[in-house]
């Protein structure tokens, strides 16, 4: 039987192309399990997993909890705000806290990037980084290109775009190596201000017009502006922002093909993205969230499947 | 102490007429009282050691201990016990410490800690009152008790006019101002060299930008007021531009680079190791080639070790929430010697001497015996074994190093490595 490649999943970086393949064929099935009236299977029963998040969040927390879940997994939530973190325990004793509760599996969110990989280098238990401060956040990517997969049949050969924030955006580097891991090709858009200066050494391409990068592309994902994540002015006003790099009907109509429209929400509404493109059948957002769940399912039930193993 | 006669050593030293001939050197009182091809002196301890080479001894520019108020980190007493076995016989001890040495009783304090050691110790005062940025120190009341130098450790001085005042009111007395080669405004939140590493890793970036715009900023006020700079551990290939053009235009301005920058680039920030986490941040190799090149022709002065111990609670952290530093004087000699030739070593090892102040005397009958001796020969992984410092965070460990130390002999003292 094919297995992972790595006992965790810390970023794409660390994952290898047929990593990625089994994972999307996995999910495939558990999107037809969840698609069911009967949701649930016994996969994961007997292992525990705590979700541990040092920073917000509300759909990946969500989704990852469902997909624990709908996998009979055991259930543990622990949010920095209620937690002895604010008392001065480091990280490592935190989880080892919770560790030595018996728990098998870390779904991590973390405001510091690296995090995730400092955890498994000193706790034993199997790492799923939930988003790393500008770092990663694999099952982003994953389901993001599941996602056009689903949508174009494959993501090998595709063009993307990815439009906004790259500075402060750990969604759009994992999705730079998921994408080119699967063969597609990648640009990035956006304010310089926003834009990594060294970015083009991982052969990203940089459009500074969204409506070349559109016409270039088959695939625009929108990312959000990250306004907690600045800390100065990167630039003028919202309102110019979005002049520049908004994303409207007038842009989508005046293309000469239709391309795909994702966003990894939550989203600005009027500021990245309008209503209309947001609510139109070319954007793909909520099949994005849905299938959220599915490669969340399909990464917990590979990585816990390694921990059987092991045990074997 | 009675004589001690060092049999079959070879002699690195330019200056002296033995330079890298093997001799016998006897020493009498702390005095060199004869070299030889041969020295028969039953009187004397012979110290016979395997490939013994001998020269001045060492210096490290930038050495930061813990004491007092970080006592946790490192002591003064056993960071001197590391430097000695380190090959080192003066340090300039950073006033880095809780209070900062920002006055005449803290210089004192240092001074009278560290009184006959093996090891000189050469405090520096800070350059403003706790070490703030904001008003200049006492610094001729601090040179006086015997500070070598004033710097803010690892703080850049943001306001310009502030190093203006600070480089015309020390010529009075031939005051040496240190001004750490970063721009805040550019460097900001950085943690790392702003690079495609720190793209991948998501850490922010410090621009080598942040580096030369500061001392671009510094060599123009220096060129207006005069004065003695010296610029710390610089990084990047275009400082060492800068500081070429400078010298070549006749300011009297000096540098060092940190044997991390010489040695390491932002490649090993893969895993997050904390132990790489250093300011200057490790840059490129195209930076190490033109760092080493500068070294070899003279325009970077001397290396240090850039010593900065932390505690493991400081270390094993998050990398945001790391210090930084990585101690350095135990690997400073192996990692230098694994890079360059014996000779160019030495001259990185004892070049800032006389910018500091220090007395230097050459390998040569009738001077103090200030040397240190070492093997030039040899590699080995750099591991916890061979750390001497209460901190263990080492950006070496794991390394290849080339070289030992065996010990050194100053202030009529001798102190040999087991």
């Amino acid at each position: 039987m094919s297995e992972l490649s790595v006992k965790h999943l810390l970023g794409i970086k660390y994952i290898t192309e047929d990593d990625i393949q089994l994972i999307f064929e996995t999910a495939d099935h558990f999107k037809e399990v969840i698609n069911r009236p009967i949701k649930k299977v016994p996969s994961l029963r007997d292992i525990t997993i705590a979700n541990l998040f040092f920073e917000n969040s509300t759909r990946t927390r969500l989704s990852f909890e469902l997909a624990e879940k709908r996998l009979s997994a055991d259930v543990v939530n622990f949010s920095a705000g209620s937690s002895s973190v604010k008392k001065g325990e480091t990280l490592i004793d935190t989880v080892n806290n919770i560790l030595s509760m018996k728990v098998d599996m870390v779904v991590m969110r973390h405001p510091n990037p690296g995090a995730g990989v400092f955890l498994s280098k000193h706790v034993d238990a199997s790492i799923v980084n939930a988003g790393d401060g500008a770092h990663e956040h694999p099952t982003q990517a994953l389901l993001d290109c599941y996602s056009i997969r689903e949508k174009l049949g494959d993501v090998s050969g595709k063009k993307v775009v990815i439009v906004g924030d790259i500075l402060h955006s750990r969604v759009a580097l994992s999705n730079i190596f998921a994408l080119q891991k699967l063969g597609a090709t990648v640009k990035v858009c956006g304010p310089k201000t926003l834009i990594p200066k060294y970015i083009e050494q991982l052969g990203v391409g940089f459009e500074s017009n969204l409506k070349k990068a559109l016409q270039w592309c088959d695939v625009a994902n929108m990312l959000r502006v990250q306004n907690e994540r600045m800390d100065i002015s990167y630039f003028p006003s919202t309102r110019e922002y979005t002049q520049q790099f908004g994303l409207n009907r007038q842009l989508l109509d005046a293309l000469d093909k239709e391309i795909v429209v994702m966003h990894p929400g939550p989203i600005n509404r009027g500021v990245e993205i309008t209503s209309d493109v947001a609510d139109s059948k070319q954007a793909i957002i909520l099949d994005q969230v849905q299938n959220g769940v599915a490669v969340r399912m399909a990464v917990l039930y590979l990585l816990a499947s390694k921990i059987q193993h092991n045990e074997d | 102490m009675s004589a001690t006669l060092l049999k079959n050593a070879t002699i690195v030293d330019p200056t002296s007429k033995h330079h890298l001939k093997k001799r016998d050197v006897l020493v009498e009182k702390g005095i060199i009282k004869k070299i030889a091809a041969s020295i028969s002196e039953p009187k004397a301890k012979e110290i016979v050691l395997k490939n013994l080479h001998i020269s001045q001894g060492w210096f490290d520019s930038s050495v930061c201990f813990g004491e007092p108020g970080y006592e946790d980190r490192e002591t003064i007493e056993n960071g001197l016990k590391t430097a000695a076995r380190s090959g080192f016989t003066a340090i300039a001890l950073n006033g880095a410490t809780q209070p900062v040495l920002d006055s005449k009783s803290g210089i004192q304090y240092v001074k009278g800690k560290t009184a006959g050691n093996v090891v000189e110790v050469y405090p520096v005062g800070t350059l403003t009152m706790q070490a703030k940025g904001e008003d200049l120190a006492e610094l001729f009341d601090m040179k006086t008790e015997g500070a070598i130098s004033f710097y803010d450790y690892q703080k850049p001085i943001e306001n310009a006019n502030l190093l203006k005042i600070a480089l015309q009111y020390t010529q009075n007395f031939e005051g040496l101002v240190q001004s750490f080669p970063m721009d805040p405004s550019i460097a900001r939140k950085g943690l790392v060299n702003e690079e495609i590493n720190s793209t991948k890793l998501g850490l922010k970036g410090i621009p080598a930008l942040s580096e030369e715009l500061q001392i671009t900023r510094d060599l123009y006020l220096l060129e207006y007021t005069g004065g003695k700079l010296h610029i710390p551990t610089i990084s990047t290939k275009k400082s060492v531009q800068l500081i070429k053009e400078a010298k070549k235009k006749g300011l009297d301005v000096t540098c060092s680079v940190s044997i991390n920058n010489l040695c390491l680039t932002d490649d090993e920030l893969e895993n997050f190791d904390t132990n790489f986490k250093v300011l200057p941040p490790l840059r490129t190799k195209k930076d190490i080639k033109s760092l080493l090149k500068g070294l070899k022709d003279g325009t970077i002065d001397g290396v240090t070790s850039n010593h900065d111990p932390h505690t493991i609670e400081d270390k094993k952290t998050e990398f945001d929430h790391a210090a930084y530093g990585s101690i350095g004087l135990e690997s400073c000699f192996g990692a230098l010697q694994a890079i360059v030739n014996t000779e160019t070593s030495i001259k990185a090892l004892t070049g800032l001497k006389e910018r500091f102040g220090i007395h230097t005397t050459p390998v040569s009958e009738g001077s103090k015996a200030n040397l240190t001796l070492f093997n030039p020969e040899g590699t080995f992984q750099f591991s916890e074994e061979h750390i001497v410092s209460t901190s263990k965070n080492a950006a070496m460990l794991g390394k290849t190093l080339k070289g030992t130390v065996y010990g050194i002999f100053h202030n009529k003292k001798i102190f040999l490595n087991e």
